[in-house]
């Protein structure tokens, strides 16, 4: 009898040791409200969305990132002055790209989460409440950037579905100096016009254009783009139409470049950073095709002095679209639509993308505001504010070139070969072709 | 002995009960998912379809997939033969009774304990840098202009690279486990041996390695499973977007799960079950044939 308790006791400490090991979530920052517990704010899984008692927040920042500081300083503000207490996790990139789903297929109370425009709009579309009235209601739009609400619109199928913060757009990045120093007056707006600014840098004796393998398919898919337009070039990469006119007149203006010398020596082995950093932000290199999030990237490395300069990806003769059109967009906030505390979400969402933190985030970020009110952009990204204001057509990430996920590391070799000068633009061509897809 | 049927269904129960839901039913489950087309990893379902064999068609005539299969036989092969290679060259040393053996192993096990993405911004970021890279630079002092000029890094050298540094963090821990192999014969062999007039060489041919056929056989089954997991290397030498050189089957199978890069790209759970699948079947091959090639059951010391 004795031995029987025994075993049970042990039996029960080991079965509960167990379901000891399996509790607990990754909360990184929780701010209660006034008179509320710890045990208040935790969101137990399995349960509907929203239990009345506070907001769960999953953001894809780190809680040490300048975004993830500007968004616990909004929540902190955001709890002090409404005394809704709010379980601020930071998942990070990787944390909310895998766990996300799974979480909301499980049915954990989350009321609302961040990340990129289209990952949020596309690949969790059907987890998104519509915002519509909530935003009417609280007459957002009055101060929001029209280009990236029709750009939410869009993505969302026609309805506003999630609510944009910290715009970026995707552009040539220069170092004004170098282009002082050799005489360009103005941003190039051809192809023409960036040969002849290149042929300058060169015999002034820097780097006109350097990149590294992480965007090199970008310059790629703008190309493509300016050519025959976003969606014909995702059209070609998807269905491996490799024939069509558009592919080998890239290669060729790229091949053209290299042949010119207008790449770095080591672009064809350059990974991600040292192009831009190595480069670009050290003085040798005077162009990088690359989102407004470069300067702050580089800004230790590139010094004060560094003086910025944008320009959108030039036109191309013969083209079908202009300067006017390029990848930008914004990470995204939205809202869980099983939430039963949509309200206060939103008003969390006002507090994080307006006024006060909208321009903190901007400043510690050296990002673009979100808020029209905020008109004062960071100097260094000062450059951007024209081009950003000239957008009216959108391209998804690398305008269509990494549509297809087959494709992208093939693309990705041979381009870097044909920017390199290993590699003709026949050669180009057929590599893709050999490879299928 | 008397058996109490009770007690022992009382003991067994959580272990199989554990044993059952944390290893068996994602087995099963992964299986079955590989026959299906499914968006979301998490999807009900009620909302996947059927496709029979196609998941594992669409592998097989998908070139990228083709690629990561070859760089997976490429690391394992070439980079077990290294590893193994180093490692016991390493053993033998480290056993043979040198001083500061201590020092010497923990210094070649040090890479381990050195995280995989620090180790990877070193070896990109300076010792294959074309512009002030320690290869470059070793290579310039000895005036060996040609190799000097090389980019480790553009395509046709990205793979020896990533190899290189892969192998330089993983010979230590297989170093280990042959030094304990080889520190478990007893010295008497080595003695008896000696006396005979077998020199060090003849020790280690005709000792050494047929005592240590179960030790190989379990660095090799290791080597498998890890190589079967290259994952992170191959994120960090091509960080964003994937790369012909350095894609690995496990990569391809995040694409498919996870999404690729930046862009919003077709997801299909089944793939990456599918890829599971042919990883788990390729694992189990390898063992099956280490226990057939390296019989040790007829040697007890």
């Amino acid at each position: 009898m004795r031995k029987k308790v025994m075993a049970l006791a042990l039996t029960t400490a080991m079965a509960v040791s167990l379901a000891a090991c399996g509790g607990g979530g990754q909360t990184a920052g929780t701010t209660a409200a006034p008179g509320t517990t710890a045990a208040d704010n935790q969101g137990g899984d399995a349960q509907p969305a929203g239990d009345g008692s506070g907001l769960v927040y999953w953001s894809m920042w780190e809680a040490t990132e300048p975004q993830g500081q500007a968004i616990q300083a909004a929540v902190e503000q955001f709890t002090a002055d409404t005394g809704i207490s709010v379980d601020l996790q930071f998942k990070g990139r990787t944390g909310i790209r895998e766990g996300l789903q799974p979480a909301l297929d499980a049915g954990t109370n989350i009321d609302l989460f961040d990340e990129d425009i289209d990952r949020v709009n596309t690949t969790w579309g059907q987890y998104l409440m519509d915002l519509e009235d909530l935003a009417k209601g609280a007459d957002y739009e009055a101060t929001a950037n029209a280009g990236l609400i029709a750009a939410c619109r869009e993505v969302g199928g026609g309805t506003l579905k999630s609510i944009p913060y910290q715009p970026n757009v995707f552009a040539f990045f220069y170092n004004q100096s170098i282009f002082d120093e050799v005489g360009i007056t103005a941003a190039p707006t051809t192809w023409a016009e960036l040969d002849a600014a290149c042929a300058k840098i060169k015999e002034a004796g820097y780097t006109p254009i350097t990149c590294d393998d992480a965007y090199i398919t970008c310059m790629f898919g703008y190309h493509m783009s300016r050519l025959v337009g976003e969606p014909k070039t995702e059209e070609i990469v998807k269905g491996g139409q490799w024939d069509d006119p558009s592919v080998i007149a890239t290669a060729e203006a790229y091949a053209d470049f290299a042949s010119k010398g207008y790449f770095s020596d080591t672009i064809a082995s350059n990974v991600w950073p040292a192009g831009q950093n190595q480069e670009l932000a050290m003085g040798t290199a005077a162009m990088y095709l690359n989102g407004s999030w470069l300067p702050n990237e580089v800004k230790d490395m590139a010094g004060d002095d560094f003086v910025w300069g944008c320009f959108s990806y030039p036109a191309v003769e013969g083209g079908t679209d202009g300067v006017d059109a390029a990848n930008y967009g914004a990470q995204v906030l939205a809202i869980n639509k099983d939430s039963q505390n949509a309200e206060n979400a939103f008003k969390l969402i006002c507090y994080i993308t307006q006024g006060e933190f909208d321009k903190m985030l901007s400043e510690l970020s050296i990002g673009i505001p979100a808020d029209s009110n905020n008109s004062e952009w960071p100097e260094l990204i000062a450059c951007v504010k024209p081009v950003m204001d000239s957008m009216t057509t959108r391209y998804p990430w690398a305008a269509g070139a990494e549509a297809n996920a087959d494709m992208t590391p093939i693309i990705k070799e041979n381009f870097l070969k044909l920017c390199g000068g290993s590699m003709d633009a026949q050669g180009f061509v057929d590599a893709l072709k050999k490879a299928g897809n | 002995m008397k058996r109490n049927r009770g007690m022992i269904i009382l003991f067994l129960t959580p272990a199989v009960l554990m044993f059952s839901i944390i290893f068996l039913y994602p087995i099963i489950r992964t299986i079955i998912m590989s026959f299906f087309k499914i968006d979301g990893i998490t999807d009900p379902v009620a909302n996947w379809q059927f496709t029979g064999l196609s998941n594992f068609i669409r592998l097989a005539n998908t070139s990228l997939f083709r690629i990561s299969m070859w760089n997976l036989f490429r690391i394992w092969l070439i980079g077990g033969i290294i590893v193994m290679s180093l490692a016991l060259l390493f053993a033998v040393v480290i056993t043979s009774g040198i001083r500061f053996k201590s020092f010497f192993r923990a210094v070649i096990y040090l890479p381990n304990i050195v995280s995989a993405v620090a180790l990877a911004t070193m070896w990109l970021q300076y010792v294959y840098s074309p512009k002030f890279g320690l290869l470059k630079t070793v290579f310039t002092n000895l005036g060996l202009t040609s190799l000097a000029k090389v980019q480790w890094l553009d395509n046709d050298h990205k793979f020896l690279a990533l190899l290189l540094a892969y192998c330089f963090g993983m010979v230590g821990y297989h170093m280990l486990i042959f030094a304990s192999g080889i520190e478990r014969i007893s010295s008497d062999y080595f003695e008896a041996a000696t006396l005979d007039g077998a020199n060090k060489v003849n020790q280690f041919r005709y000792i050494t390695l047929p005592l240590l056929k179960g030790v190989f056989k379990t660095n090799i089954t290791m080597w498998s499973v890890t190589s079967v997991g290259f994952f992170v290397w191959s994120q960090l030498f091509s960080t964003v977007t994937a790369d012909t050189q350095t894609i690995t089957p496990m990569v391809y199978m995040y694409m498919q799960i996870f999404g690729a890069g930046n862009s919003i790209t077709e997801r299909n759970s089944g793939l990456g079950a599918a890829i599971g699948v042919l990883l788990s079947v390729c694992v189990v091959a390898v063992f099956w044939l280490c226990n057939h090639l390296l019989r040790d059951d007829d040697l007890e010391f």
